[in-house]
C-alpha cells in the first residue's frame, strides 16, 4: 500500500496532499475494477462453478426442476457408447489434424521465409493467411458444396483423373479426413505467420557458421532451426491443440456428427446434449471431463516444453 | 551464394506458387458457384464455370431475407464489443501494472486462469444466466458476456509495465487524474498492442458462431454466420444463393484484412512472442 506513495517526493512534503492523492488512487482502482470484475464474475467465474455444480444434477431447463443425482451423470457417461465414441473421435481428430498442421505449416513457413523477394514473400503469406479471417461457419458451408457427391469440386477433379467419385462427408472412412482437410485449409495461416516470425528471430550468424562448416540444408534445419524454434513450437502446439479440441462449427454444419458418429466430437456432443436434448446436467458432466482433458494436455505440453529447454 | 540461390529459390517459389493456387481454389469455387443460375444447378451439367452467369443468387439473398439487418447486427455487436474490450483491457491492465492493492496477485491469476477454460465448459451456465437476465434473442446477449477479455487484460498489463514510472509521476505532478492519465498517456503508448487486440477482437466476434447459435433464435436478430447457415438450410438445392451470401460476407472481411494487413500480422506475431 505505502510503497507506491513513498517514492513521490511531493507527497512527502505535505501529508494532506498525500492523503488526498492516496484516496484518489484508491477511488480510481475501485471505480475501474468493480465493473470489470463484475463482468468476469458473472460471465466467467460463476459459470465455471455453476457448471461443476450442475454436473451433479439431472436438469432439464424446460421442466425447470433439478434433481440431485450425485455422481450418476459421471457413471452414466462411461457406460454411454456414444460419449466414449465421441471421446475417441475427438482425440483422433486432434492428434491427426495437429500433427499434419504443424508439419505442413513449418515446411511452408520455412519455404516462405527463404523467399527473398519482399513482395512475393508478403504475397504468399497473405494467400495462406486469407482463409483464417473468413468465418469458419461460412468456410464450412463452402466446403460442403465442394464435397457434394454429384456436382462438387472434388468429385469433378476425380472425374477428370478418371477416378471413381467419393462420398466425402457420408462415407465413414472419409468423413473425418474430409473435415480435417477443410480445417487445415481454414486454419494453417495462423501457424505459418507464427513460424515465420519465429524463424525471422533466429540470428543469421548461426546459419552463416553452419554454411562455413559445410552443413547441408537438412542438417541445418534439424540441428539449428528446430532447437532454436522450440519456444515458438511449444506455443504453436499448445494453442493448436487447445483450439482443435474445441472445434465446433465445421462438425455441426458439415456432418452433424455422422456418419455412424464417426465425426461426433465431444464439443458437438456437449452442445447437442445441452441444447437439443435438454440434458443440461449430463452435458455439464461431459463438459467437466472436457475441461480436465484440456488442463491435463496443456500441463503435459508445458512440462514437456520445460524439460526440453533445460538441455 | 548468388548461383546457389537462383536454383533452390526458384524451386521453392514454384512449389509455393502451386500450393498457393490450391489455397485460392475454394474462393474461385465460391465466386463461380454464386454466379451459376438455378438452371445450371438443376440441369446438373456439372462444370466449374457457370454456363450462363447470372445474379439470381444475389437477388434472392436480398429479396428473401433481411440480409442488411443481419449485417448490421454483426457490425453493431462487433464494434461495441471491440471498443469496450479495448477500454476495459487497457484500464484493468493499467491498474494491475501500476497500482498496488490487496489481493492483486490472486485476482490477476484468477483472470488469467479463465483463459484456459474452453467455451464449451461455461456455455450452459452462461446461457442460463443470460436467460435469467431476460436477454435471450436480444443482441445484448451477444455483447454483454464479451465486454472483457482475460487475454486483453494480460497483454495490456505486459505492455503497460514497460512504461517508465517517471513518465506517470510527471503527469501526476501536473495534476492529472488517474483516468486522464490512462486515456491520455497510457493508451497512446500501447497503441500498437491495442490495434492488434482490436482487430482480433473484432474478427472473433464477427466470426463467432457457437454463442449466437445458442442465444439467438429469432430470424431478425441473427448475426452473419448464423445467416449463412440459415441460407444453407433453406437453399441446399440452389446453392448459388448460399454461395452469394458467402461472397457478400467474405469480400468485406478480405478487404478489411488487406487494409490492416500489416498490423494484423505484426499483432499475431507479437501475441505469439509475448
Amino acid at each position: 500500500m505505502s510503497t507506491a506513495i513513498s517514492t513521490n517526493k511531493a507527497e512527502k512534503v505535505n501529508p494532506a496532499v498525500k492523503s488526498t492523492a492516496y484516496r484518489a488512487k484508491r477511488r480510481f482502482i475501485i471505480i475501474s475494477l468493480v465493473p470489470i470484475l463484475l463482468l468476469f464474475g458473472v460471465f466467467a467465474f460463476l459459470p465455471i462453478a455453476w457448471s461443476l455444480g450442475l454436473s451433479a444434477f439431472k436438469y432439464d431447463p424446460l421442466s425447470s426442476n433439478a434433481i440431485f443425482v450425485g455422481a450418476e451423470n459421471y457413471i452414466r457417461m462411461f457406460q454411454d457408447s456414444i460419449f466414449l465414441k465421441s471421446l475417441w473421435v475427438t482425440f483422433k481428430f486432434v492428434f491427426i489434424a495437429v500433427l499434419i498442421n504443424i508439419v505442413i505449416t513449418l515446411l511452408i513457413a520455412s519455404a516462405i521465409q527463404r523467399v527473398r523477394i519482399p513482395w512475393l514473400k508478403n504475397g504468399f503469406r497473405t494467400v495462406f493467411f486469407l482463409p483464417t479471417i473468413a468465418p469458419l461457419a461460412g468456410t464450412a458451408i463452402v466446403w460442403n458444396t465442394m464435397f457434394n457427391y454429384n456436382d462438387g469440386l472434388f468429385n469433378m477433379i476425380l472425374a477428370k483423373l478418371n477416378m471413381a467419385p467419393i462420398q466425402w462427408l457420408s462415407d465413414p472412412h472419409y468423413a473425418l479426413y474430409s473435415v480435417i482437410m477443410m480445417t487445415l485449409w481454414a486454419d494453417i495461416g495462423y501457424n505459418i505467420v507464427l513460424f515465420i516470425a519465429g524463424l525471422d528471430s533466429i540470428p543469421d550468424m548461426y546459419y552463416e557458421a553452419a554454411t562455413l562448416e559445410g552443413a547441408g540444408r537438412w542438417h541445418v534445419f534439424l540441428h539449428i532451426t528446430l532447437p532454436l524454434l522450440r519456444r515458438t513450437l511449444l506455443f504453436v502446439s499448445i494453442t493448436t491443440v487447445v483450439s482443435y479440441f474445441q472445434a465446433f462449427p465445421q462438425f455441426q454444419i458439415m456432418t452433424k456428427g455422422g456418419p455412424f458418429n464417426e465425426t461426433r466430437v465431444l464439443s458437438l456432443q456437449i452442445y447437442e446434449q445441452a441444447f437439443s436434448s435438454s440434458n443440461m446436467g449430463y452435458a455439464s458432466a461431459m463438459a467437466t471431463v472436457f475441461l480436465m482433458i484440456i488442463l491435463l494436455v496443456t500441463l503435459l505440453q508445458l512440462r514437456w516444453g520445460r524439460t526440453q529447454w533445460e538441455h | 551464394m548468388p548461383r546457389k540461390f537462383s536454383l533452390w529459390e526458384g524451386f521453392t517459389i514454384a512449389v509455393l506458387a502451386v500450393i498457393a493456387c490450391v489455397m485460392l481454389l475454394p474462393y474461385v469455387w465460391m465466386v463461380l458457384s454464386s454466379l451459376k443460375s438455378n438452371m445450371d444447378i438443376v440441369s446438373g451439367s456439372g462444370g466449374l464455370f457457370p454456363s450462363k452467369p447470372s445474379l439470381d443468387g444475389y437477388r434472392t439473398v436480398f429479396s428473401e431475407a433481411p440480409f442488411v439487418t443481419w449485417l448490421l447486427n454483426s457490425l453493431v455487436t462487433s464494434v461495441i464489443i471491440t471498443v469496450v474490450t479495448l477500454f476495459t483491457s487497457a484500464l484493468a491492465g493499467y491498474v494491475f501494472a501500476k497500482h498496488q492493492f490487496k489481493g492483486k496477485k490472486l485476482l490477476f491469476i484468477l483472470i488469467l486462469a479463465t483463459m484456459m477454460i474452453p467455451f464449451q465448459v461455461i456455455m450452459i451456465p452462461t446461457y442460463l444466466i443470460t436467460a435469467e437476465l431476460g436477454l435471450v434473442n436480444h443482441l445484448l446477449a451477444i455483447i454483454l458476456p464479451n465486454l472483457v477479455s482475460s487475454y486483453g487484460v494480460f497483454l495490456a498489463k505486459q505492455f503497460i509495465e514497460e512504461i517508465p514510472q517517471e513518465l506517470l509521476e510527471a503527469a501526476r505532478m501536473d495534476g492529472s487524474g488517474e483516468f486522464r492519465l490512462m486515456l491520455r498517456i497510457v493508451m497512446p503508448l500501447i497503441m500498437p498492442m491495442l490495434s492488434a487486440l482490436g482487430i482480433f477482437t473484432f474478427m472473433n466476434s464477427w466470426n463467432n458462431y457457437l454463442w449466437p447459435l445458442i442465444v439467438l433464435n429469432d430470424e431478425s436478430k441473427m448475426t452473419v454466420p448464423l445467416a449463412l447457415v440459415y441460407f444453407n438450410g433453406t437453399h441446399q438445392v440452389n446453392y448459388n444463393v448460399v454461395m452469394s451470401a458467402a461472397v457478400l460476407i467474405t469480400i468485406p472481411v478480405i478487404i478489411m484484412f488487406l487494409i490492416f494487413q500489416k498490423q494484423f500480422i505484426k499483432g499475431l506475431a507479437m501475441t505469439g512472442m509475448k
